[in-house]
């Protein structure tokens, strides 16, 4: 029997997957890549949520379809920016990016 | 359904606004786009004047979706002001530096303006969420938009990164409630909580939105891209995004906080008092060795974020009163100050502390704006700062945390120090060059509008005290 | 073993799979194409879950217009040298990062287990495009409007930001 619990803990891992990619990559889109996943896993526990908890309710699902938006949002503008950075230095590392400390 | 859209006339002026300024800017010749920035601020203080008449409007819309209530009127004044102030002072920096983009300037500006005054009147975690992303994608496109400005691209794709892993987080956590409570209102949510259970996950989802929004209001430890990015945005971008998006993330923070969780106080309490110690004692630290004028005052926006924090902590009418003041007050001193960095670099000054020495010489006027906004940031009575750290001091003395007053007063002399150092190089040392430094008309009356409203509210503040006080009575 | 069983553990192994290979492949070109599966995978989670409108839209939006953005972004800024291999490693948070998010999902799995779910009983509606489209544009209309903005934004944003500069100072 498949419970709640076991889509949880599957979108908690793909949630960790991509935090770690986050944290540890070089390559800006990679980042951006791997903060998709994130809200990818964000999108797996409303959906759940939804089945499980509130199966009369579509709250969560509705959720869900805003958090794809906003994701696609997200990822042109990243691109717009990096392909904007990727001319003026022909780098995306985020280590050289170092006009700026971190 | 009958629904009350007299409640949301701002929300609609403002969408309205930002989009007649998109097309009109599409037919308007490239260099002749200062009359539509004019235009633009007088939309703005269109919806000014109609958001101070419905500051007493209360309600709800779509089932507690979105909320009208004082406070939000309040939070959306402060935030229209400071987009009128920045969109003012930065007409001739855009045009200076970022040639051709004066358009692109105003309507993002007023898009980024509805985001965040609709952040602060979600009801609801989804409206929450999209106008949070809406107010953050706009100030990334403004702070990215600058290419000519070296630097610009590399804070901008910063800021992204960082921001989309706080808002991932964020969303974490607002999923969690939504398990726990079932229900994505904040209403629901309070009232779930205060049935009185708590579940383990529950917890979790706080600790995630505590991070998510700490990111917003650059708390420590998630002040790292401040610094980056205020240094690196064209400033009149660094002005709006220290004061109104700040402002706003405060709106939201307290809102939910205030409104959704005080059934469980204690459970998250503990994480906010220590998460503003360290933004005021970190921030105050961090500012003293900085040598650029910008990385100074986005480390001292971070200790002031944690000064109105105090408010939250205090979580009494008294405290949100006095945060409300200060946050009104911050927004005034922090403009002024970069403002006058906004009209020196037009001048062709630098950003670093030293390219300020004998200021006074070049333009008595710009250095005793920048005195008074800084003397006001450090709480230095006459000055309006002063009375607003002494308010929210005394809520917390209420709240018996007398030992987070003394750090708090102890590092409030600290920030004196530093804020003295740039008063020091404007009046004590001798200037690079003596060319007087000549400010356009728009910023004179700006600057001076701001000074004058810092040193009247210092001297008199009953009538913005009795505003916030009433304002906070939304809570309680 | 019941169907939907085997289809959660298959579909479980493909997602979470592919989304290590996202992370620990080193050419960008193959974590995008990972990607794609791993988005196709959680649109397969979807219809387990009986979402059937989201997982269209996942296949849509995702698996097409997203991934096909970020092939694009990719094309457009690893031109040049043409080495491929080595365009994704990682950076010198690698082991602190590993050791902290390990301990990180420990913490997130234990609390998930802990806690008590009170499940929900009442049916799951039948026609769900129909009832999201129903709450979309009344109790969701603020946030949807919301949306069409940030949509527009976002679009002349990304113009206004990746178009050539002409006369660079």
């Amino acid at each position: 029997m498949i419970t709640l619990n076991h889509y949880l803990l599957l979108s908690a891992i793909l949630f960790c997957i991509g935090l770690y990619g986050a944290l540890s990559k070089k390559n800006a889109i990679a980042i951006l890549i791997c903060i998709e996943l994130m809200l990818n896993a964000v999108n797996i526990n409303l959906v759940a949520f939804t089945k499980f908890l509130t199966p009369g309710d579509l709250t969560g699902q509705i959720f869900a379809i805003f958090v794809i938006v906003v994701a696609a949002c997200e990822i042109a503008v990243g691109l717009a920016i990096i392909i904007a950075i990727y001319r003026d230095r022909s780098s995306v590392d985020v280590e050289n990016l170092d006009w700026l400390k971190w | 359904m009958a629904i009350n859209f007299s409640l949301i006339i701002p929300e609609m002026l403002v969408a309205g606004l930002a989009l007649l300024v998109m097309i009109i800017s599409l037919l308007v010749p490239k260099d002749q786009k200062r009359g539509l920035a004019y235009f633009t601020v007088f939309g703005l203080i269109g919806v000014l004047v109609v958001l101070y008449f419905m500051l007493d409007a209360q309600g709800t819309l779509f089932n507690g979706m979105y909320i009208v209530d004082p406070f939000g009127s309040f939070m959306k004044i402060l935030i229209v002001l400071s987009s009128i102030m920045a969109i003012m002072l930065g007409v001739e920096y855009v045009e200076k530096f970022i040639t051709g983009f004066l358009g692109e300037f105003c309507f993002f500006v007023v898009f980024a303006t509805l985001g965040m005054i609709t952040l602060v009147s979600a009801g609801d975690f989804i409206t929450l969420y999209v106008a949070l992303e809406l107010m953050t994608i706009s100030f990334i496109i403004l702070v990215g938009f600058g290419k000519h400005i070296f630097r610009a691209s590399e804070a901008a794709i910063k800021y992204l990164l960082l921001s989309a892993l706080s808002s991932g987080v964020l969303l974490y956590g607002l999923t969690l409630v939504y398990g726990a409570a079932k229900t994505t209102s904040i209403n629901g949510v309070m009232e779930y909580i205060a049935q009185g259970e708590t579940a383990p996950i529950l917890v979790l989802g706080i600790i995630f939105m505590i991070s998510g929004f700490g990111f917003k209001i650059s708390a420590v430890p998630f002040h790292m891209w401040t610094p980056d990015v205020y240094e690196g945005a064209p400033t009149p971008v660094t002005a709006l995004l220290s004061v109104a998006s700040k402002g706003a993330a405060f709106g939201v923070l307290f809102r939910v906080f205030m409104h959704a969780l005080p059934g469980n106080q204690e459970l998250w309490m503990p994480i906010i008092i220590v998460l503003t110690v360290l933004t005021i004692v970190l921030g105050n630290f961090v500012a003293i060795p900085q040598k650029n004028i910008k990385r100074m005052l986005a480390f001292s926006g971070v200790a002031q974020a944690g000064y109105i924090l105090l408010g939250l902590i205090a979580f009494s009418t008294v405290g949100v009163s006095a945060a409300l003041f200060y946050a009104m007050i911050y927004v005034f001193c922090n403009m002024g100050a970069f403002g006058v960095i906004i009209a020196f670099s037009q001048a062709g000054g630098g950003d670093e502390v030293q390219d300020y020495n004998g200021l006074w010489k070049r333009s008595p006027f710009l250095a005793a704006v920048m005195l008074a906004s800084l003397l006001s940031l450090a709480g230095i009575p006459p000055l309006a700062g002063f009375f607003g750290k002494f308010q929210l001091f005394k809520a917390i003395m209420e709240q018996g945390y007398v030992w987070i007053v003394f750090v708090a007063l102890g590092m409030s002399m600290v920030s004196v120090y530093y804020y003295l150092l740039v008063a020091k190089a404007m009046y004590f040392k001798d200037p690079h060059e003596d060319s007087p430094i000549k400010v356009s008309l728009p910023i004179q009356v700006t600057l001076l509008a701001i000074t004058l409203i810092t040193l009247f509210l210092g001297i008199y503040p009953t009538p913005l005290t009795n505003l916030a006080t009433q304002v906070a009575k939304t809570f309680f | 073993m019941e169907l939907h069983v085997i289809a959660f553990w298959l579909i479980a192994f493909v997602t979470l799979g592919s989304a290590l290979a996202v992370v620990f492949l080193t050419n960008i070109v193959h974590s995008a194409l990972a990607l794609i599966l791993t988005f196709l995978g959680i649109a397969g989670l979807y219809l387990t879950l009986n979402a059937d409108f989201l997982a269209a839209v996942q296949v849509l939006v995702y698996a097409g217009a997203v991934s096909i953005l970020i092939v694009f972004g990719i094309m457009l800024i690893t031109r040049g040298d043409g080495r491929m291999a080595d365009t994704n490693i990682f950076g010198k948070y690698k082991y602190t990062a590993a050791i902290v998010i390990t301990a990180f999902l420990g913490v997130l799995s234990h609390y998930i287990i802990k806690t008590p779910w009170q499940m929900g009983t009442a049916a799951l509606s039948e026609n769900t495009m129909g009832d999201i489209a129903e709450l979309l544009f009344s109790d969701y209309v603020i946030p949807f409007e919301l949306a069409a903005i940030l949509l527009t934004v976002a679009m002349v944003g990304a113009i206004v930001i990746a178009r050539e500069v002409k006369n660079p100072k």
